[in-house]
């Protein structure tokens, strides 16, 4: 079987993907994407330790599971917001480039 | 270390590395799509079944739908220009050095796991509507509100009046 | 006797009166002011009744161990201050009182500032008649004699230096009453910057008194220094320190300057406060805390010296001087130097006598010129004579006060001027005796010059219809000119129970009038000399100026130009204190604002005018921000947990 620190470390490289993905990227549809990867690396992060590692404190061992899925349920509702805003702002200004949306400088 | 596990992650890296650096917006959505069942199939490796069908169901099905409306509803033809800033450089260096610390940590420090088990299907449903009730409705209700502000906010007409 | 304290409220209740509603009152308030005044006067009549009648065994009172008289104090805590918290214990705290004391050097205060502002406030009546500011220039008035009866009456040193402050400001705004007149003004600049040099030494004497006795009593004051609580070193210094502030109020020598200035102001001012009662402060502070002089057998000396050098200096000034006002302003320097001159030759009671003498005579001197000024417009006595033939009840009353200035027998100032000369023959060298001789004959000579010039001689055309004063003027001078006249009459040892005003006023023992006679005959007969002098030189011109002054063209030239002093501190100011202030608004400005102020303050702003360029809005570079922070946060976490 495949130790647990591999998924840790596959869970870290897939959050630093998706974080160079917010840092780099100028349109707002794909530093959602970014975002989304970030939020399935920290799901695999909290689901392989649950299935490795017994609960610590007042958790139980599968309560990394049940917080994923509040994860995922958030995260849908993240993205409906955010592509909510970005309609917006595509039928306000003419783009999703999110250099445009700087009006909160200075 | 399997080689289902090799395959599986290598397949999340490579779709993940692929949303981050097309140019090509449609073609990231599908590198999207391929790292999220790939994630699934780790879930499976994790024998939790449960967490992957969702994975498929809400990442692999609605999120990918909802991002496609998304890109067709706002227009195509600036997107490869504005694909890129002018700091990815910076931001390559720094998201490489993040992954440094954060593989060191994990790999000098490995937790002391036990081989891979998951609950049985109903200990989870029970735990989820007994113990986690409370935050089970929260989101419920977040859910509604996103619904709610999303159809505010995407609404036609200009300015706060919607 | 305890009410005594509301000699002053009276005054005091005046001052805001007039100002906020003396434009509805009658008389424009100054009415007001005069029956405050005049009711001060009055309970100063019962006050007097009641010390008379008091003994030691009144509620009170007691027989003085430090001055020797009938003393009655009235005192009650002012405010406590302190930490109450670090101390419960009462005793502990600073008490500050405020009292009255009330002993013959306050009564005879009380009473010469009651009477003659009482006279110099009808007195104004007539003379400031249709001014534009009358209701002002009577709430200043009103206020200056709250705070100068105050003065009088104070049992402690704070009360006392409030009330000298608030004097100092009555005269600061009298002197600059007319203040559309540059000269006006800078005279009451002049003088509020001089006396508060003089009072800068007295609140240091002041808080001297306190660090060492802990109290602010005049009472505890003279305790300590009687007990030893003071050294005598101390007592020197306090003593020198207070005689600074006495020397800056009362004018002499080298706080002077500003006396003659003051004249700008409305001339019935000048009677009041720059003649009979502020000026007198300095003279009766030094009697007030006398015990710590006479502990301190040096200060005593530098006040003689001072004093002589004062009136000596002021008494040739006054002679050469063309304005009348101003040689009378001399003239008062001069006698204020004889004053201190009194008290360090250990004349107590000759010292107070004359200026009690001194202030009558000058108030009648100074309202005199106030009328001829009032009735010619004119001020330089070379251009005035004949005075006598137009106004001949002014001419009759001024030459009264000068001839009681000047010595000539049975008027007031002969009978004062001559227990000074005992004083001073009694206690000091003979050199002291011979110039106070000789000061006492410049005060004839310059006295009888300013009457013979102003009302003998030929009339002037333009003067032939001037009118002399009115009734309300000429009154207030003819009570005056009685005073001047025979308040003498009250230091000789009548046959009854009166043995003189030595034994009334005296200090630690009661002296009874005695009188040297070859003083009295030498001091008569140079008066006598003077006055002739005068007469042949300004009246009948036999003897011609012209010539005196070919003769004495050094002395002269030195004298008119009142030794060049104003001209010393013009330069001292120029040269040192401007250079010094320059030096210090530079460092001012470069150092303290530019730097220390300004400087934190432009950092911050360049600091942040460079960095409000990195935040650019733009989401991906806080995104970038905050994971270079998450890295150094980490790094400094492990290198924390490695060590």
């Amino acid at each position: 079987m495949t130790p647990l620190v591999y998924f840790q470390l596959l869970s870290a490289a897939l959050f630093v993907i998706g974080l160079y993905g917010v840092m780099a990227r100028r349109s707002a549809v794909l530093i959602i994407m970014s975002i989304e990867l970030m939020l399935n690396a920290v799901n695999i992060n909290l689901i392989a330790a649950a299935s490795h590692l017994e609960g610590i404190g007042g958790f139980v061992n599968f309560d990394g599971q049940i917080i994923a899925i509040f994860v995922i349920t958030i995260a849908a509702a993240e993205l409906g917001l955010a592509i909510a805003i970005i309609l917006r702002m595509h039928r306000n200004r003419g783009t999703v480039d999110v250099d445009e949306m700087n009006l909160m400088k200075w | 270390m399997t080689w289902l596990f090799v395959v599986l992650a290598a397949s999340t890296l490579l779709g993940g590395l692929g949303v981050v650096l097309t140019r090509n917006v449609v073609h990231a959505a599908l590198f999207l799509l391929i790292s999220l069942v790939s994630v699934a199939g780790i879930y499976l490796i994790l024998f939790t079944e449960f967490l992957a069908l969702v994975q498929v169901l809400i990442y692999g099905g609605a999120i990918i739908i909802v991002l496609v409306f998304a890109i067709m509803l706002t227009r195509t033809s600036e997107y490869p220009r504005i694909s890129d800033n002018r700091q990815w450089p910076l931001a390559a260096v720094a998201a490489l050095a993040l992954g440094v610390v954060l593989g060191t940590a994990f790999w000098t420090n490995p937790p002391t796991g036990t081989t891979a088990q998951s609950p049985e299907f109903t200990e989870l449903a029970n735990s989820l509507f007994t113990r986690w009730a409370i935050p089970f409705e929260v989101a419920s209700l977040v859910l509604l509100v996103a619904l709610i502000g999303a159809i505010i906010i995407a609404r036609t007409g200009n300015g706060g009046e919607g | 006797m305890e009410w005594a304290w509301l000699i002053p409220v009276f005054s005091f209740a005046a001052v805001p009166l007039i100002i906020l509603f003396g434009k509805y009152l009658p008389g424009k308030g100054s009415p007001l002011a005069i029956l405050a005044i005049a009711g001060g006067f009055a309970l100063f009549c019962f006050v007097f009744i009641g010390w008379l009648g008091a003994s030691p065994d009144t509620e009170g009172c007691s027989t003085s161990d430090y001055t020797g008289t009938l003393t009655c104090e009235y005192e009650r805590t002012w405010f406590q201050a302190g930490l109450p918290g670090l101390s419960s214990d009462v005793d502990e705290r600073i008490h500050l009182n405020w009292g009255i004391l009330i002993d013959p050097l306050t009564l005879v205060m009380l009473g010469l500032i009651t009477f003659v502002a009482l006279m110099v406030q009808v007195y104004s009546l007539g003379y400031m008649h249709g001014d534009s500011r009358f209701s002002w220039y009577y709430a200043f008035h009103a206020l200056f004699i709250a705070a100068m009866l105050t003065l009088a009456l104070a049992d402690n040193f704070l009360l006392l230096y409030v009330a000298w402050e608030l004097v100092g400001l009555c005269s600061y705004l009298l002197i600059g009453f007319w203040f559309e007149r540059p000269a006006a003004r800078e005279a009451a600049k002049k003088a509020f910057i001089v006396t508060r040099i003089g009072d800068v030494g007295l609140l240091i004497g002041i808080l001297l008194i306190w660090r060492e006795v802990g109290s602010f009593s005049m009472t505890a004051a003279f305790e300590a220094v009687h007990s030893g609580v003071i050294s005598q070193g101390m007592a020197t210094v306090v003593a020198l320190l207070l005689f600074a502030g006495a020397a800056g109020k009362s004018a002499q020598f080298p706080l002077h300057v500003w006396l003659p200035d003051a004249m700008e102001g409305p001339t019935p001012v000048s009677a009041l406060i720059h003649a009979a009662t502020m000026v007198a402060a300095g003279v009766y502070l030094v009697a007030r805390v006398y015990p710590i002089f006479e502990a301190s057998g040096d200060a005593l000396m530098v006040v003689a010296v001072i004093g002589l050098i004062t009136s000596l200096g002021a008494a040739t000034i006054a002679l050469v001087s063309t304005d009348l006002k101003r040689i009378l302003a001399f003239s008062t320097i001069s006698h204020l130097g004889l004053m201190m001159l009194s008290l360090g030759a250990f004349g107590y009671t000759a010292a107070i006598f004359h200026l009690l003498a001194h202030g009558f005579s000058k108030a009648l001197l100074f309202l005199g010129a106030g009328s001829v000024m009032h009735s010619t417009d004119e001020l330089d006595i070379r251009k005035m004579g004949g005075l006598r033939k137009v106004m001949p009840l002014t001419a009759l009353l001024f030459s009264i006060g000068a001839l009681s200035l000047g010595g000539i027998p049975i008027l007031a100032g002969f009978w004062s001027k001559d227990e000074i000369l005992v004083a001073v023959n009694d206690h000091l060298p003979p050199v002291f005796i011979v110039l106070t001789l000789l000061t006492a004959f410049l005060s004839a000579l310059y006295m009888a010059r300013a009457m013979f010039a102003v009302f003998f001689g030929e009339l002037r055309p333009e003067h032939e219809h001037v009118h002399d004063a009115p009734p309300t003027m000429a009154i207030t001078m003819f009570l005056l000119g009685i005073l001047a006249l025979g308040f003498g009459l009250i230091s000789l040892d009548w046959p009854g129970p009166y043995d003189g005003i030595g034994t009334f006023l005296f200090f630690e023992e009661p002296e009874a009038f005695h009188f040297t006679v070859w003083l009295g005959v030498l001091s008569t007969v140079l008066a006598v000399i003077a006055f002739v002098l005068g007469y042949l030189i300004y009246a009948r011109k036999t003897i011609s100026i012209e010539s005196i002054r070919g003769r004495l063209s050094w002395p002269v030239s030195l004298a008119e130009n009142k030794y060049y002093i104003d001209e010393l501190y013009q330069f001292v100011i120029d040269r040192v204190v401007l250079t010094l202030a320059a030096f210090i608004g530079f460092f001012d400005r470069a150092v303290v604002n530019d730097v220390a102020v300004n400087g934190p303050a432009n950092l911050v702003r360049h600091l942040g005018v460079t960095l409000r360029l990195h935040v650019t809005g733009h989401v991906y570079s806080y995104a970038l921000a905050m994971t270079l922070g998450a890295i150094v946060l980490a790094l400094v976490w492990w290198m924390q947990s490695a060590s």
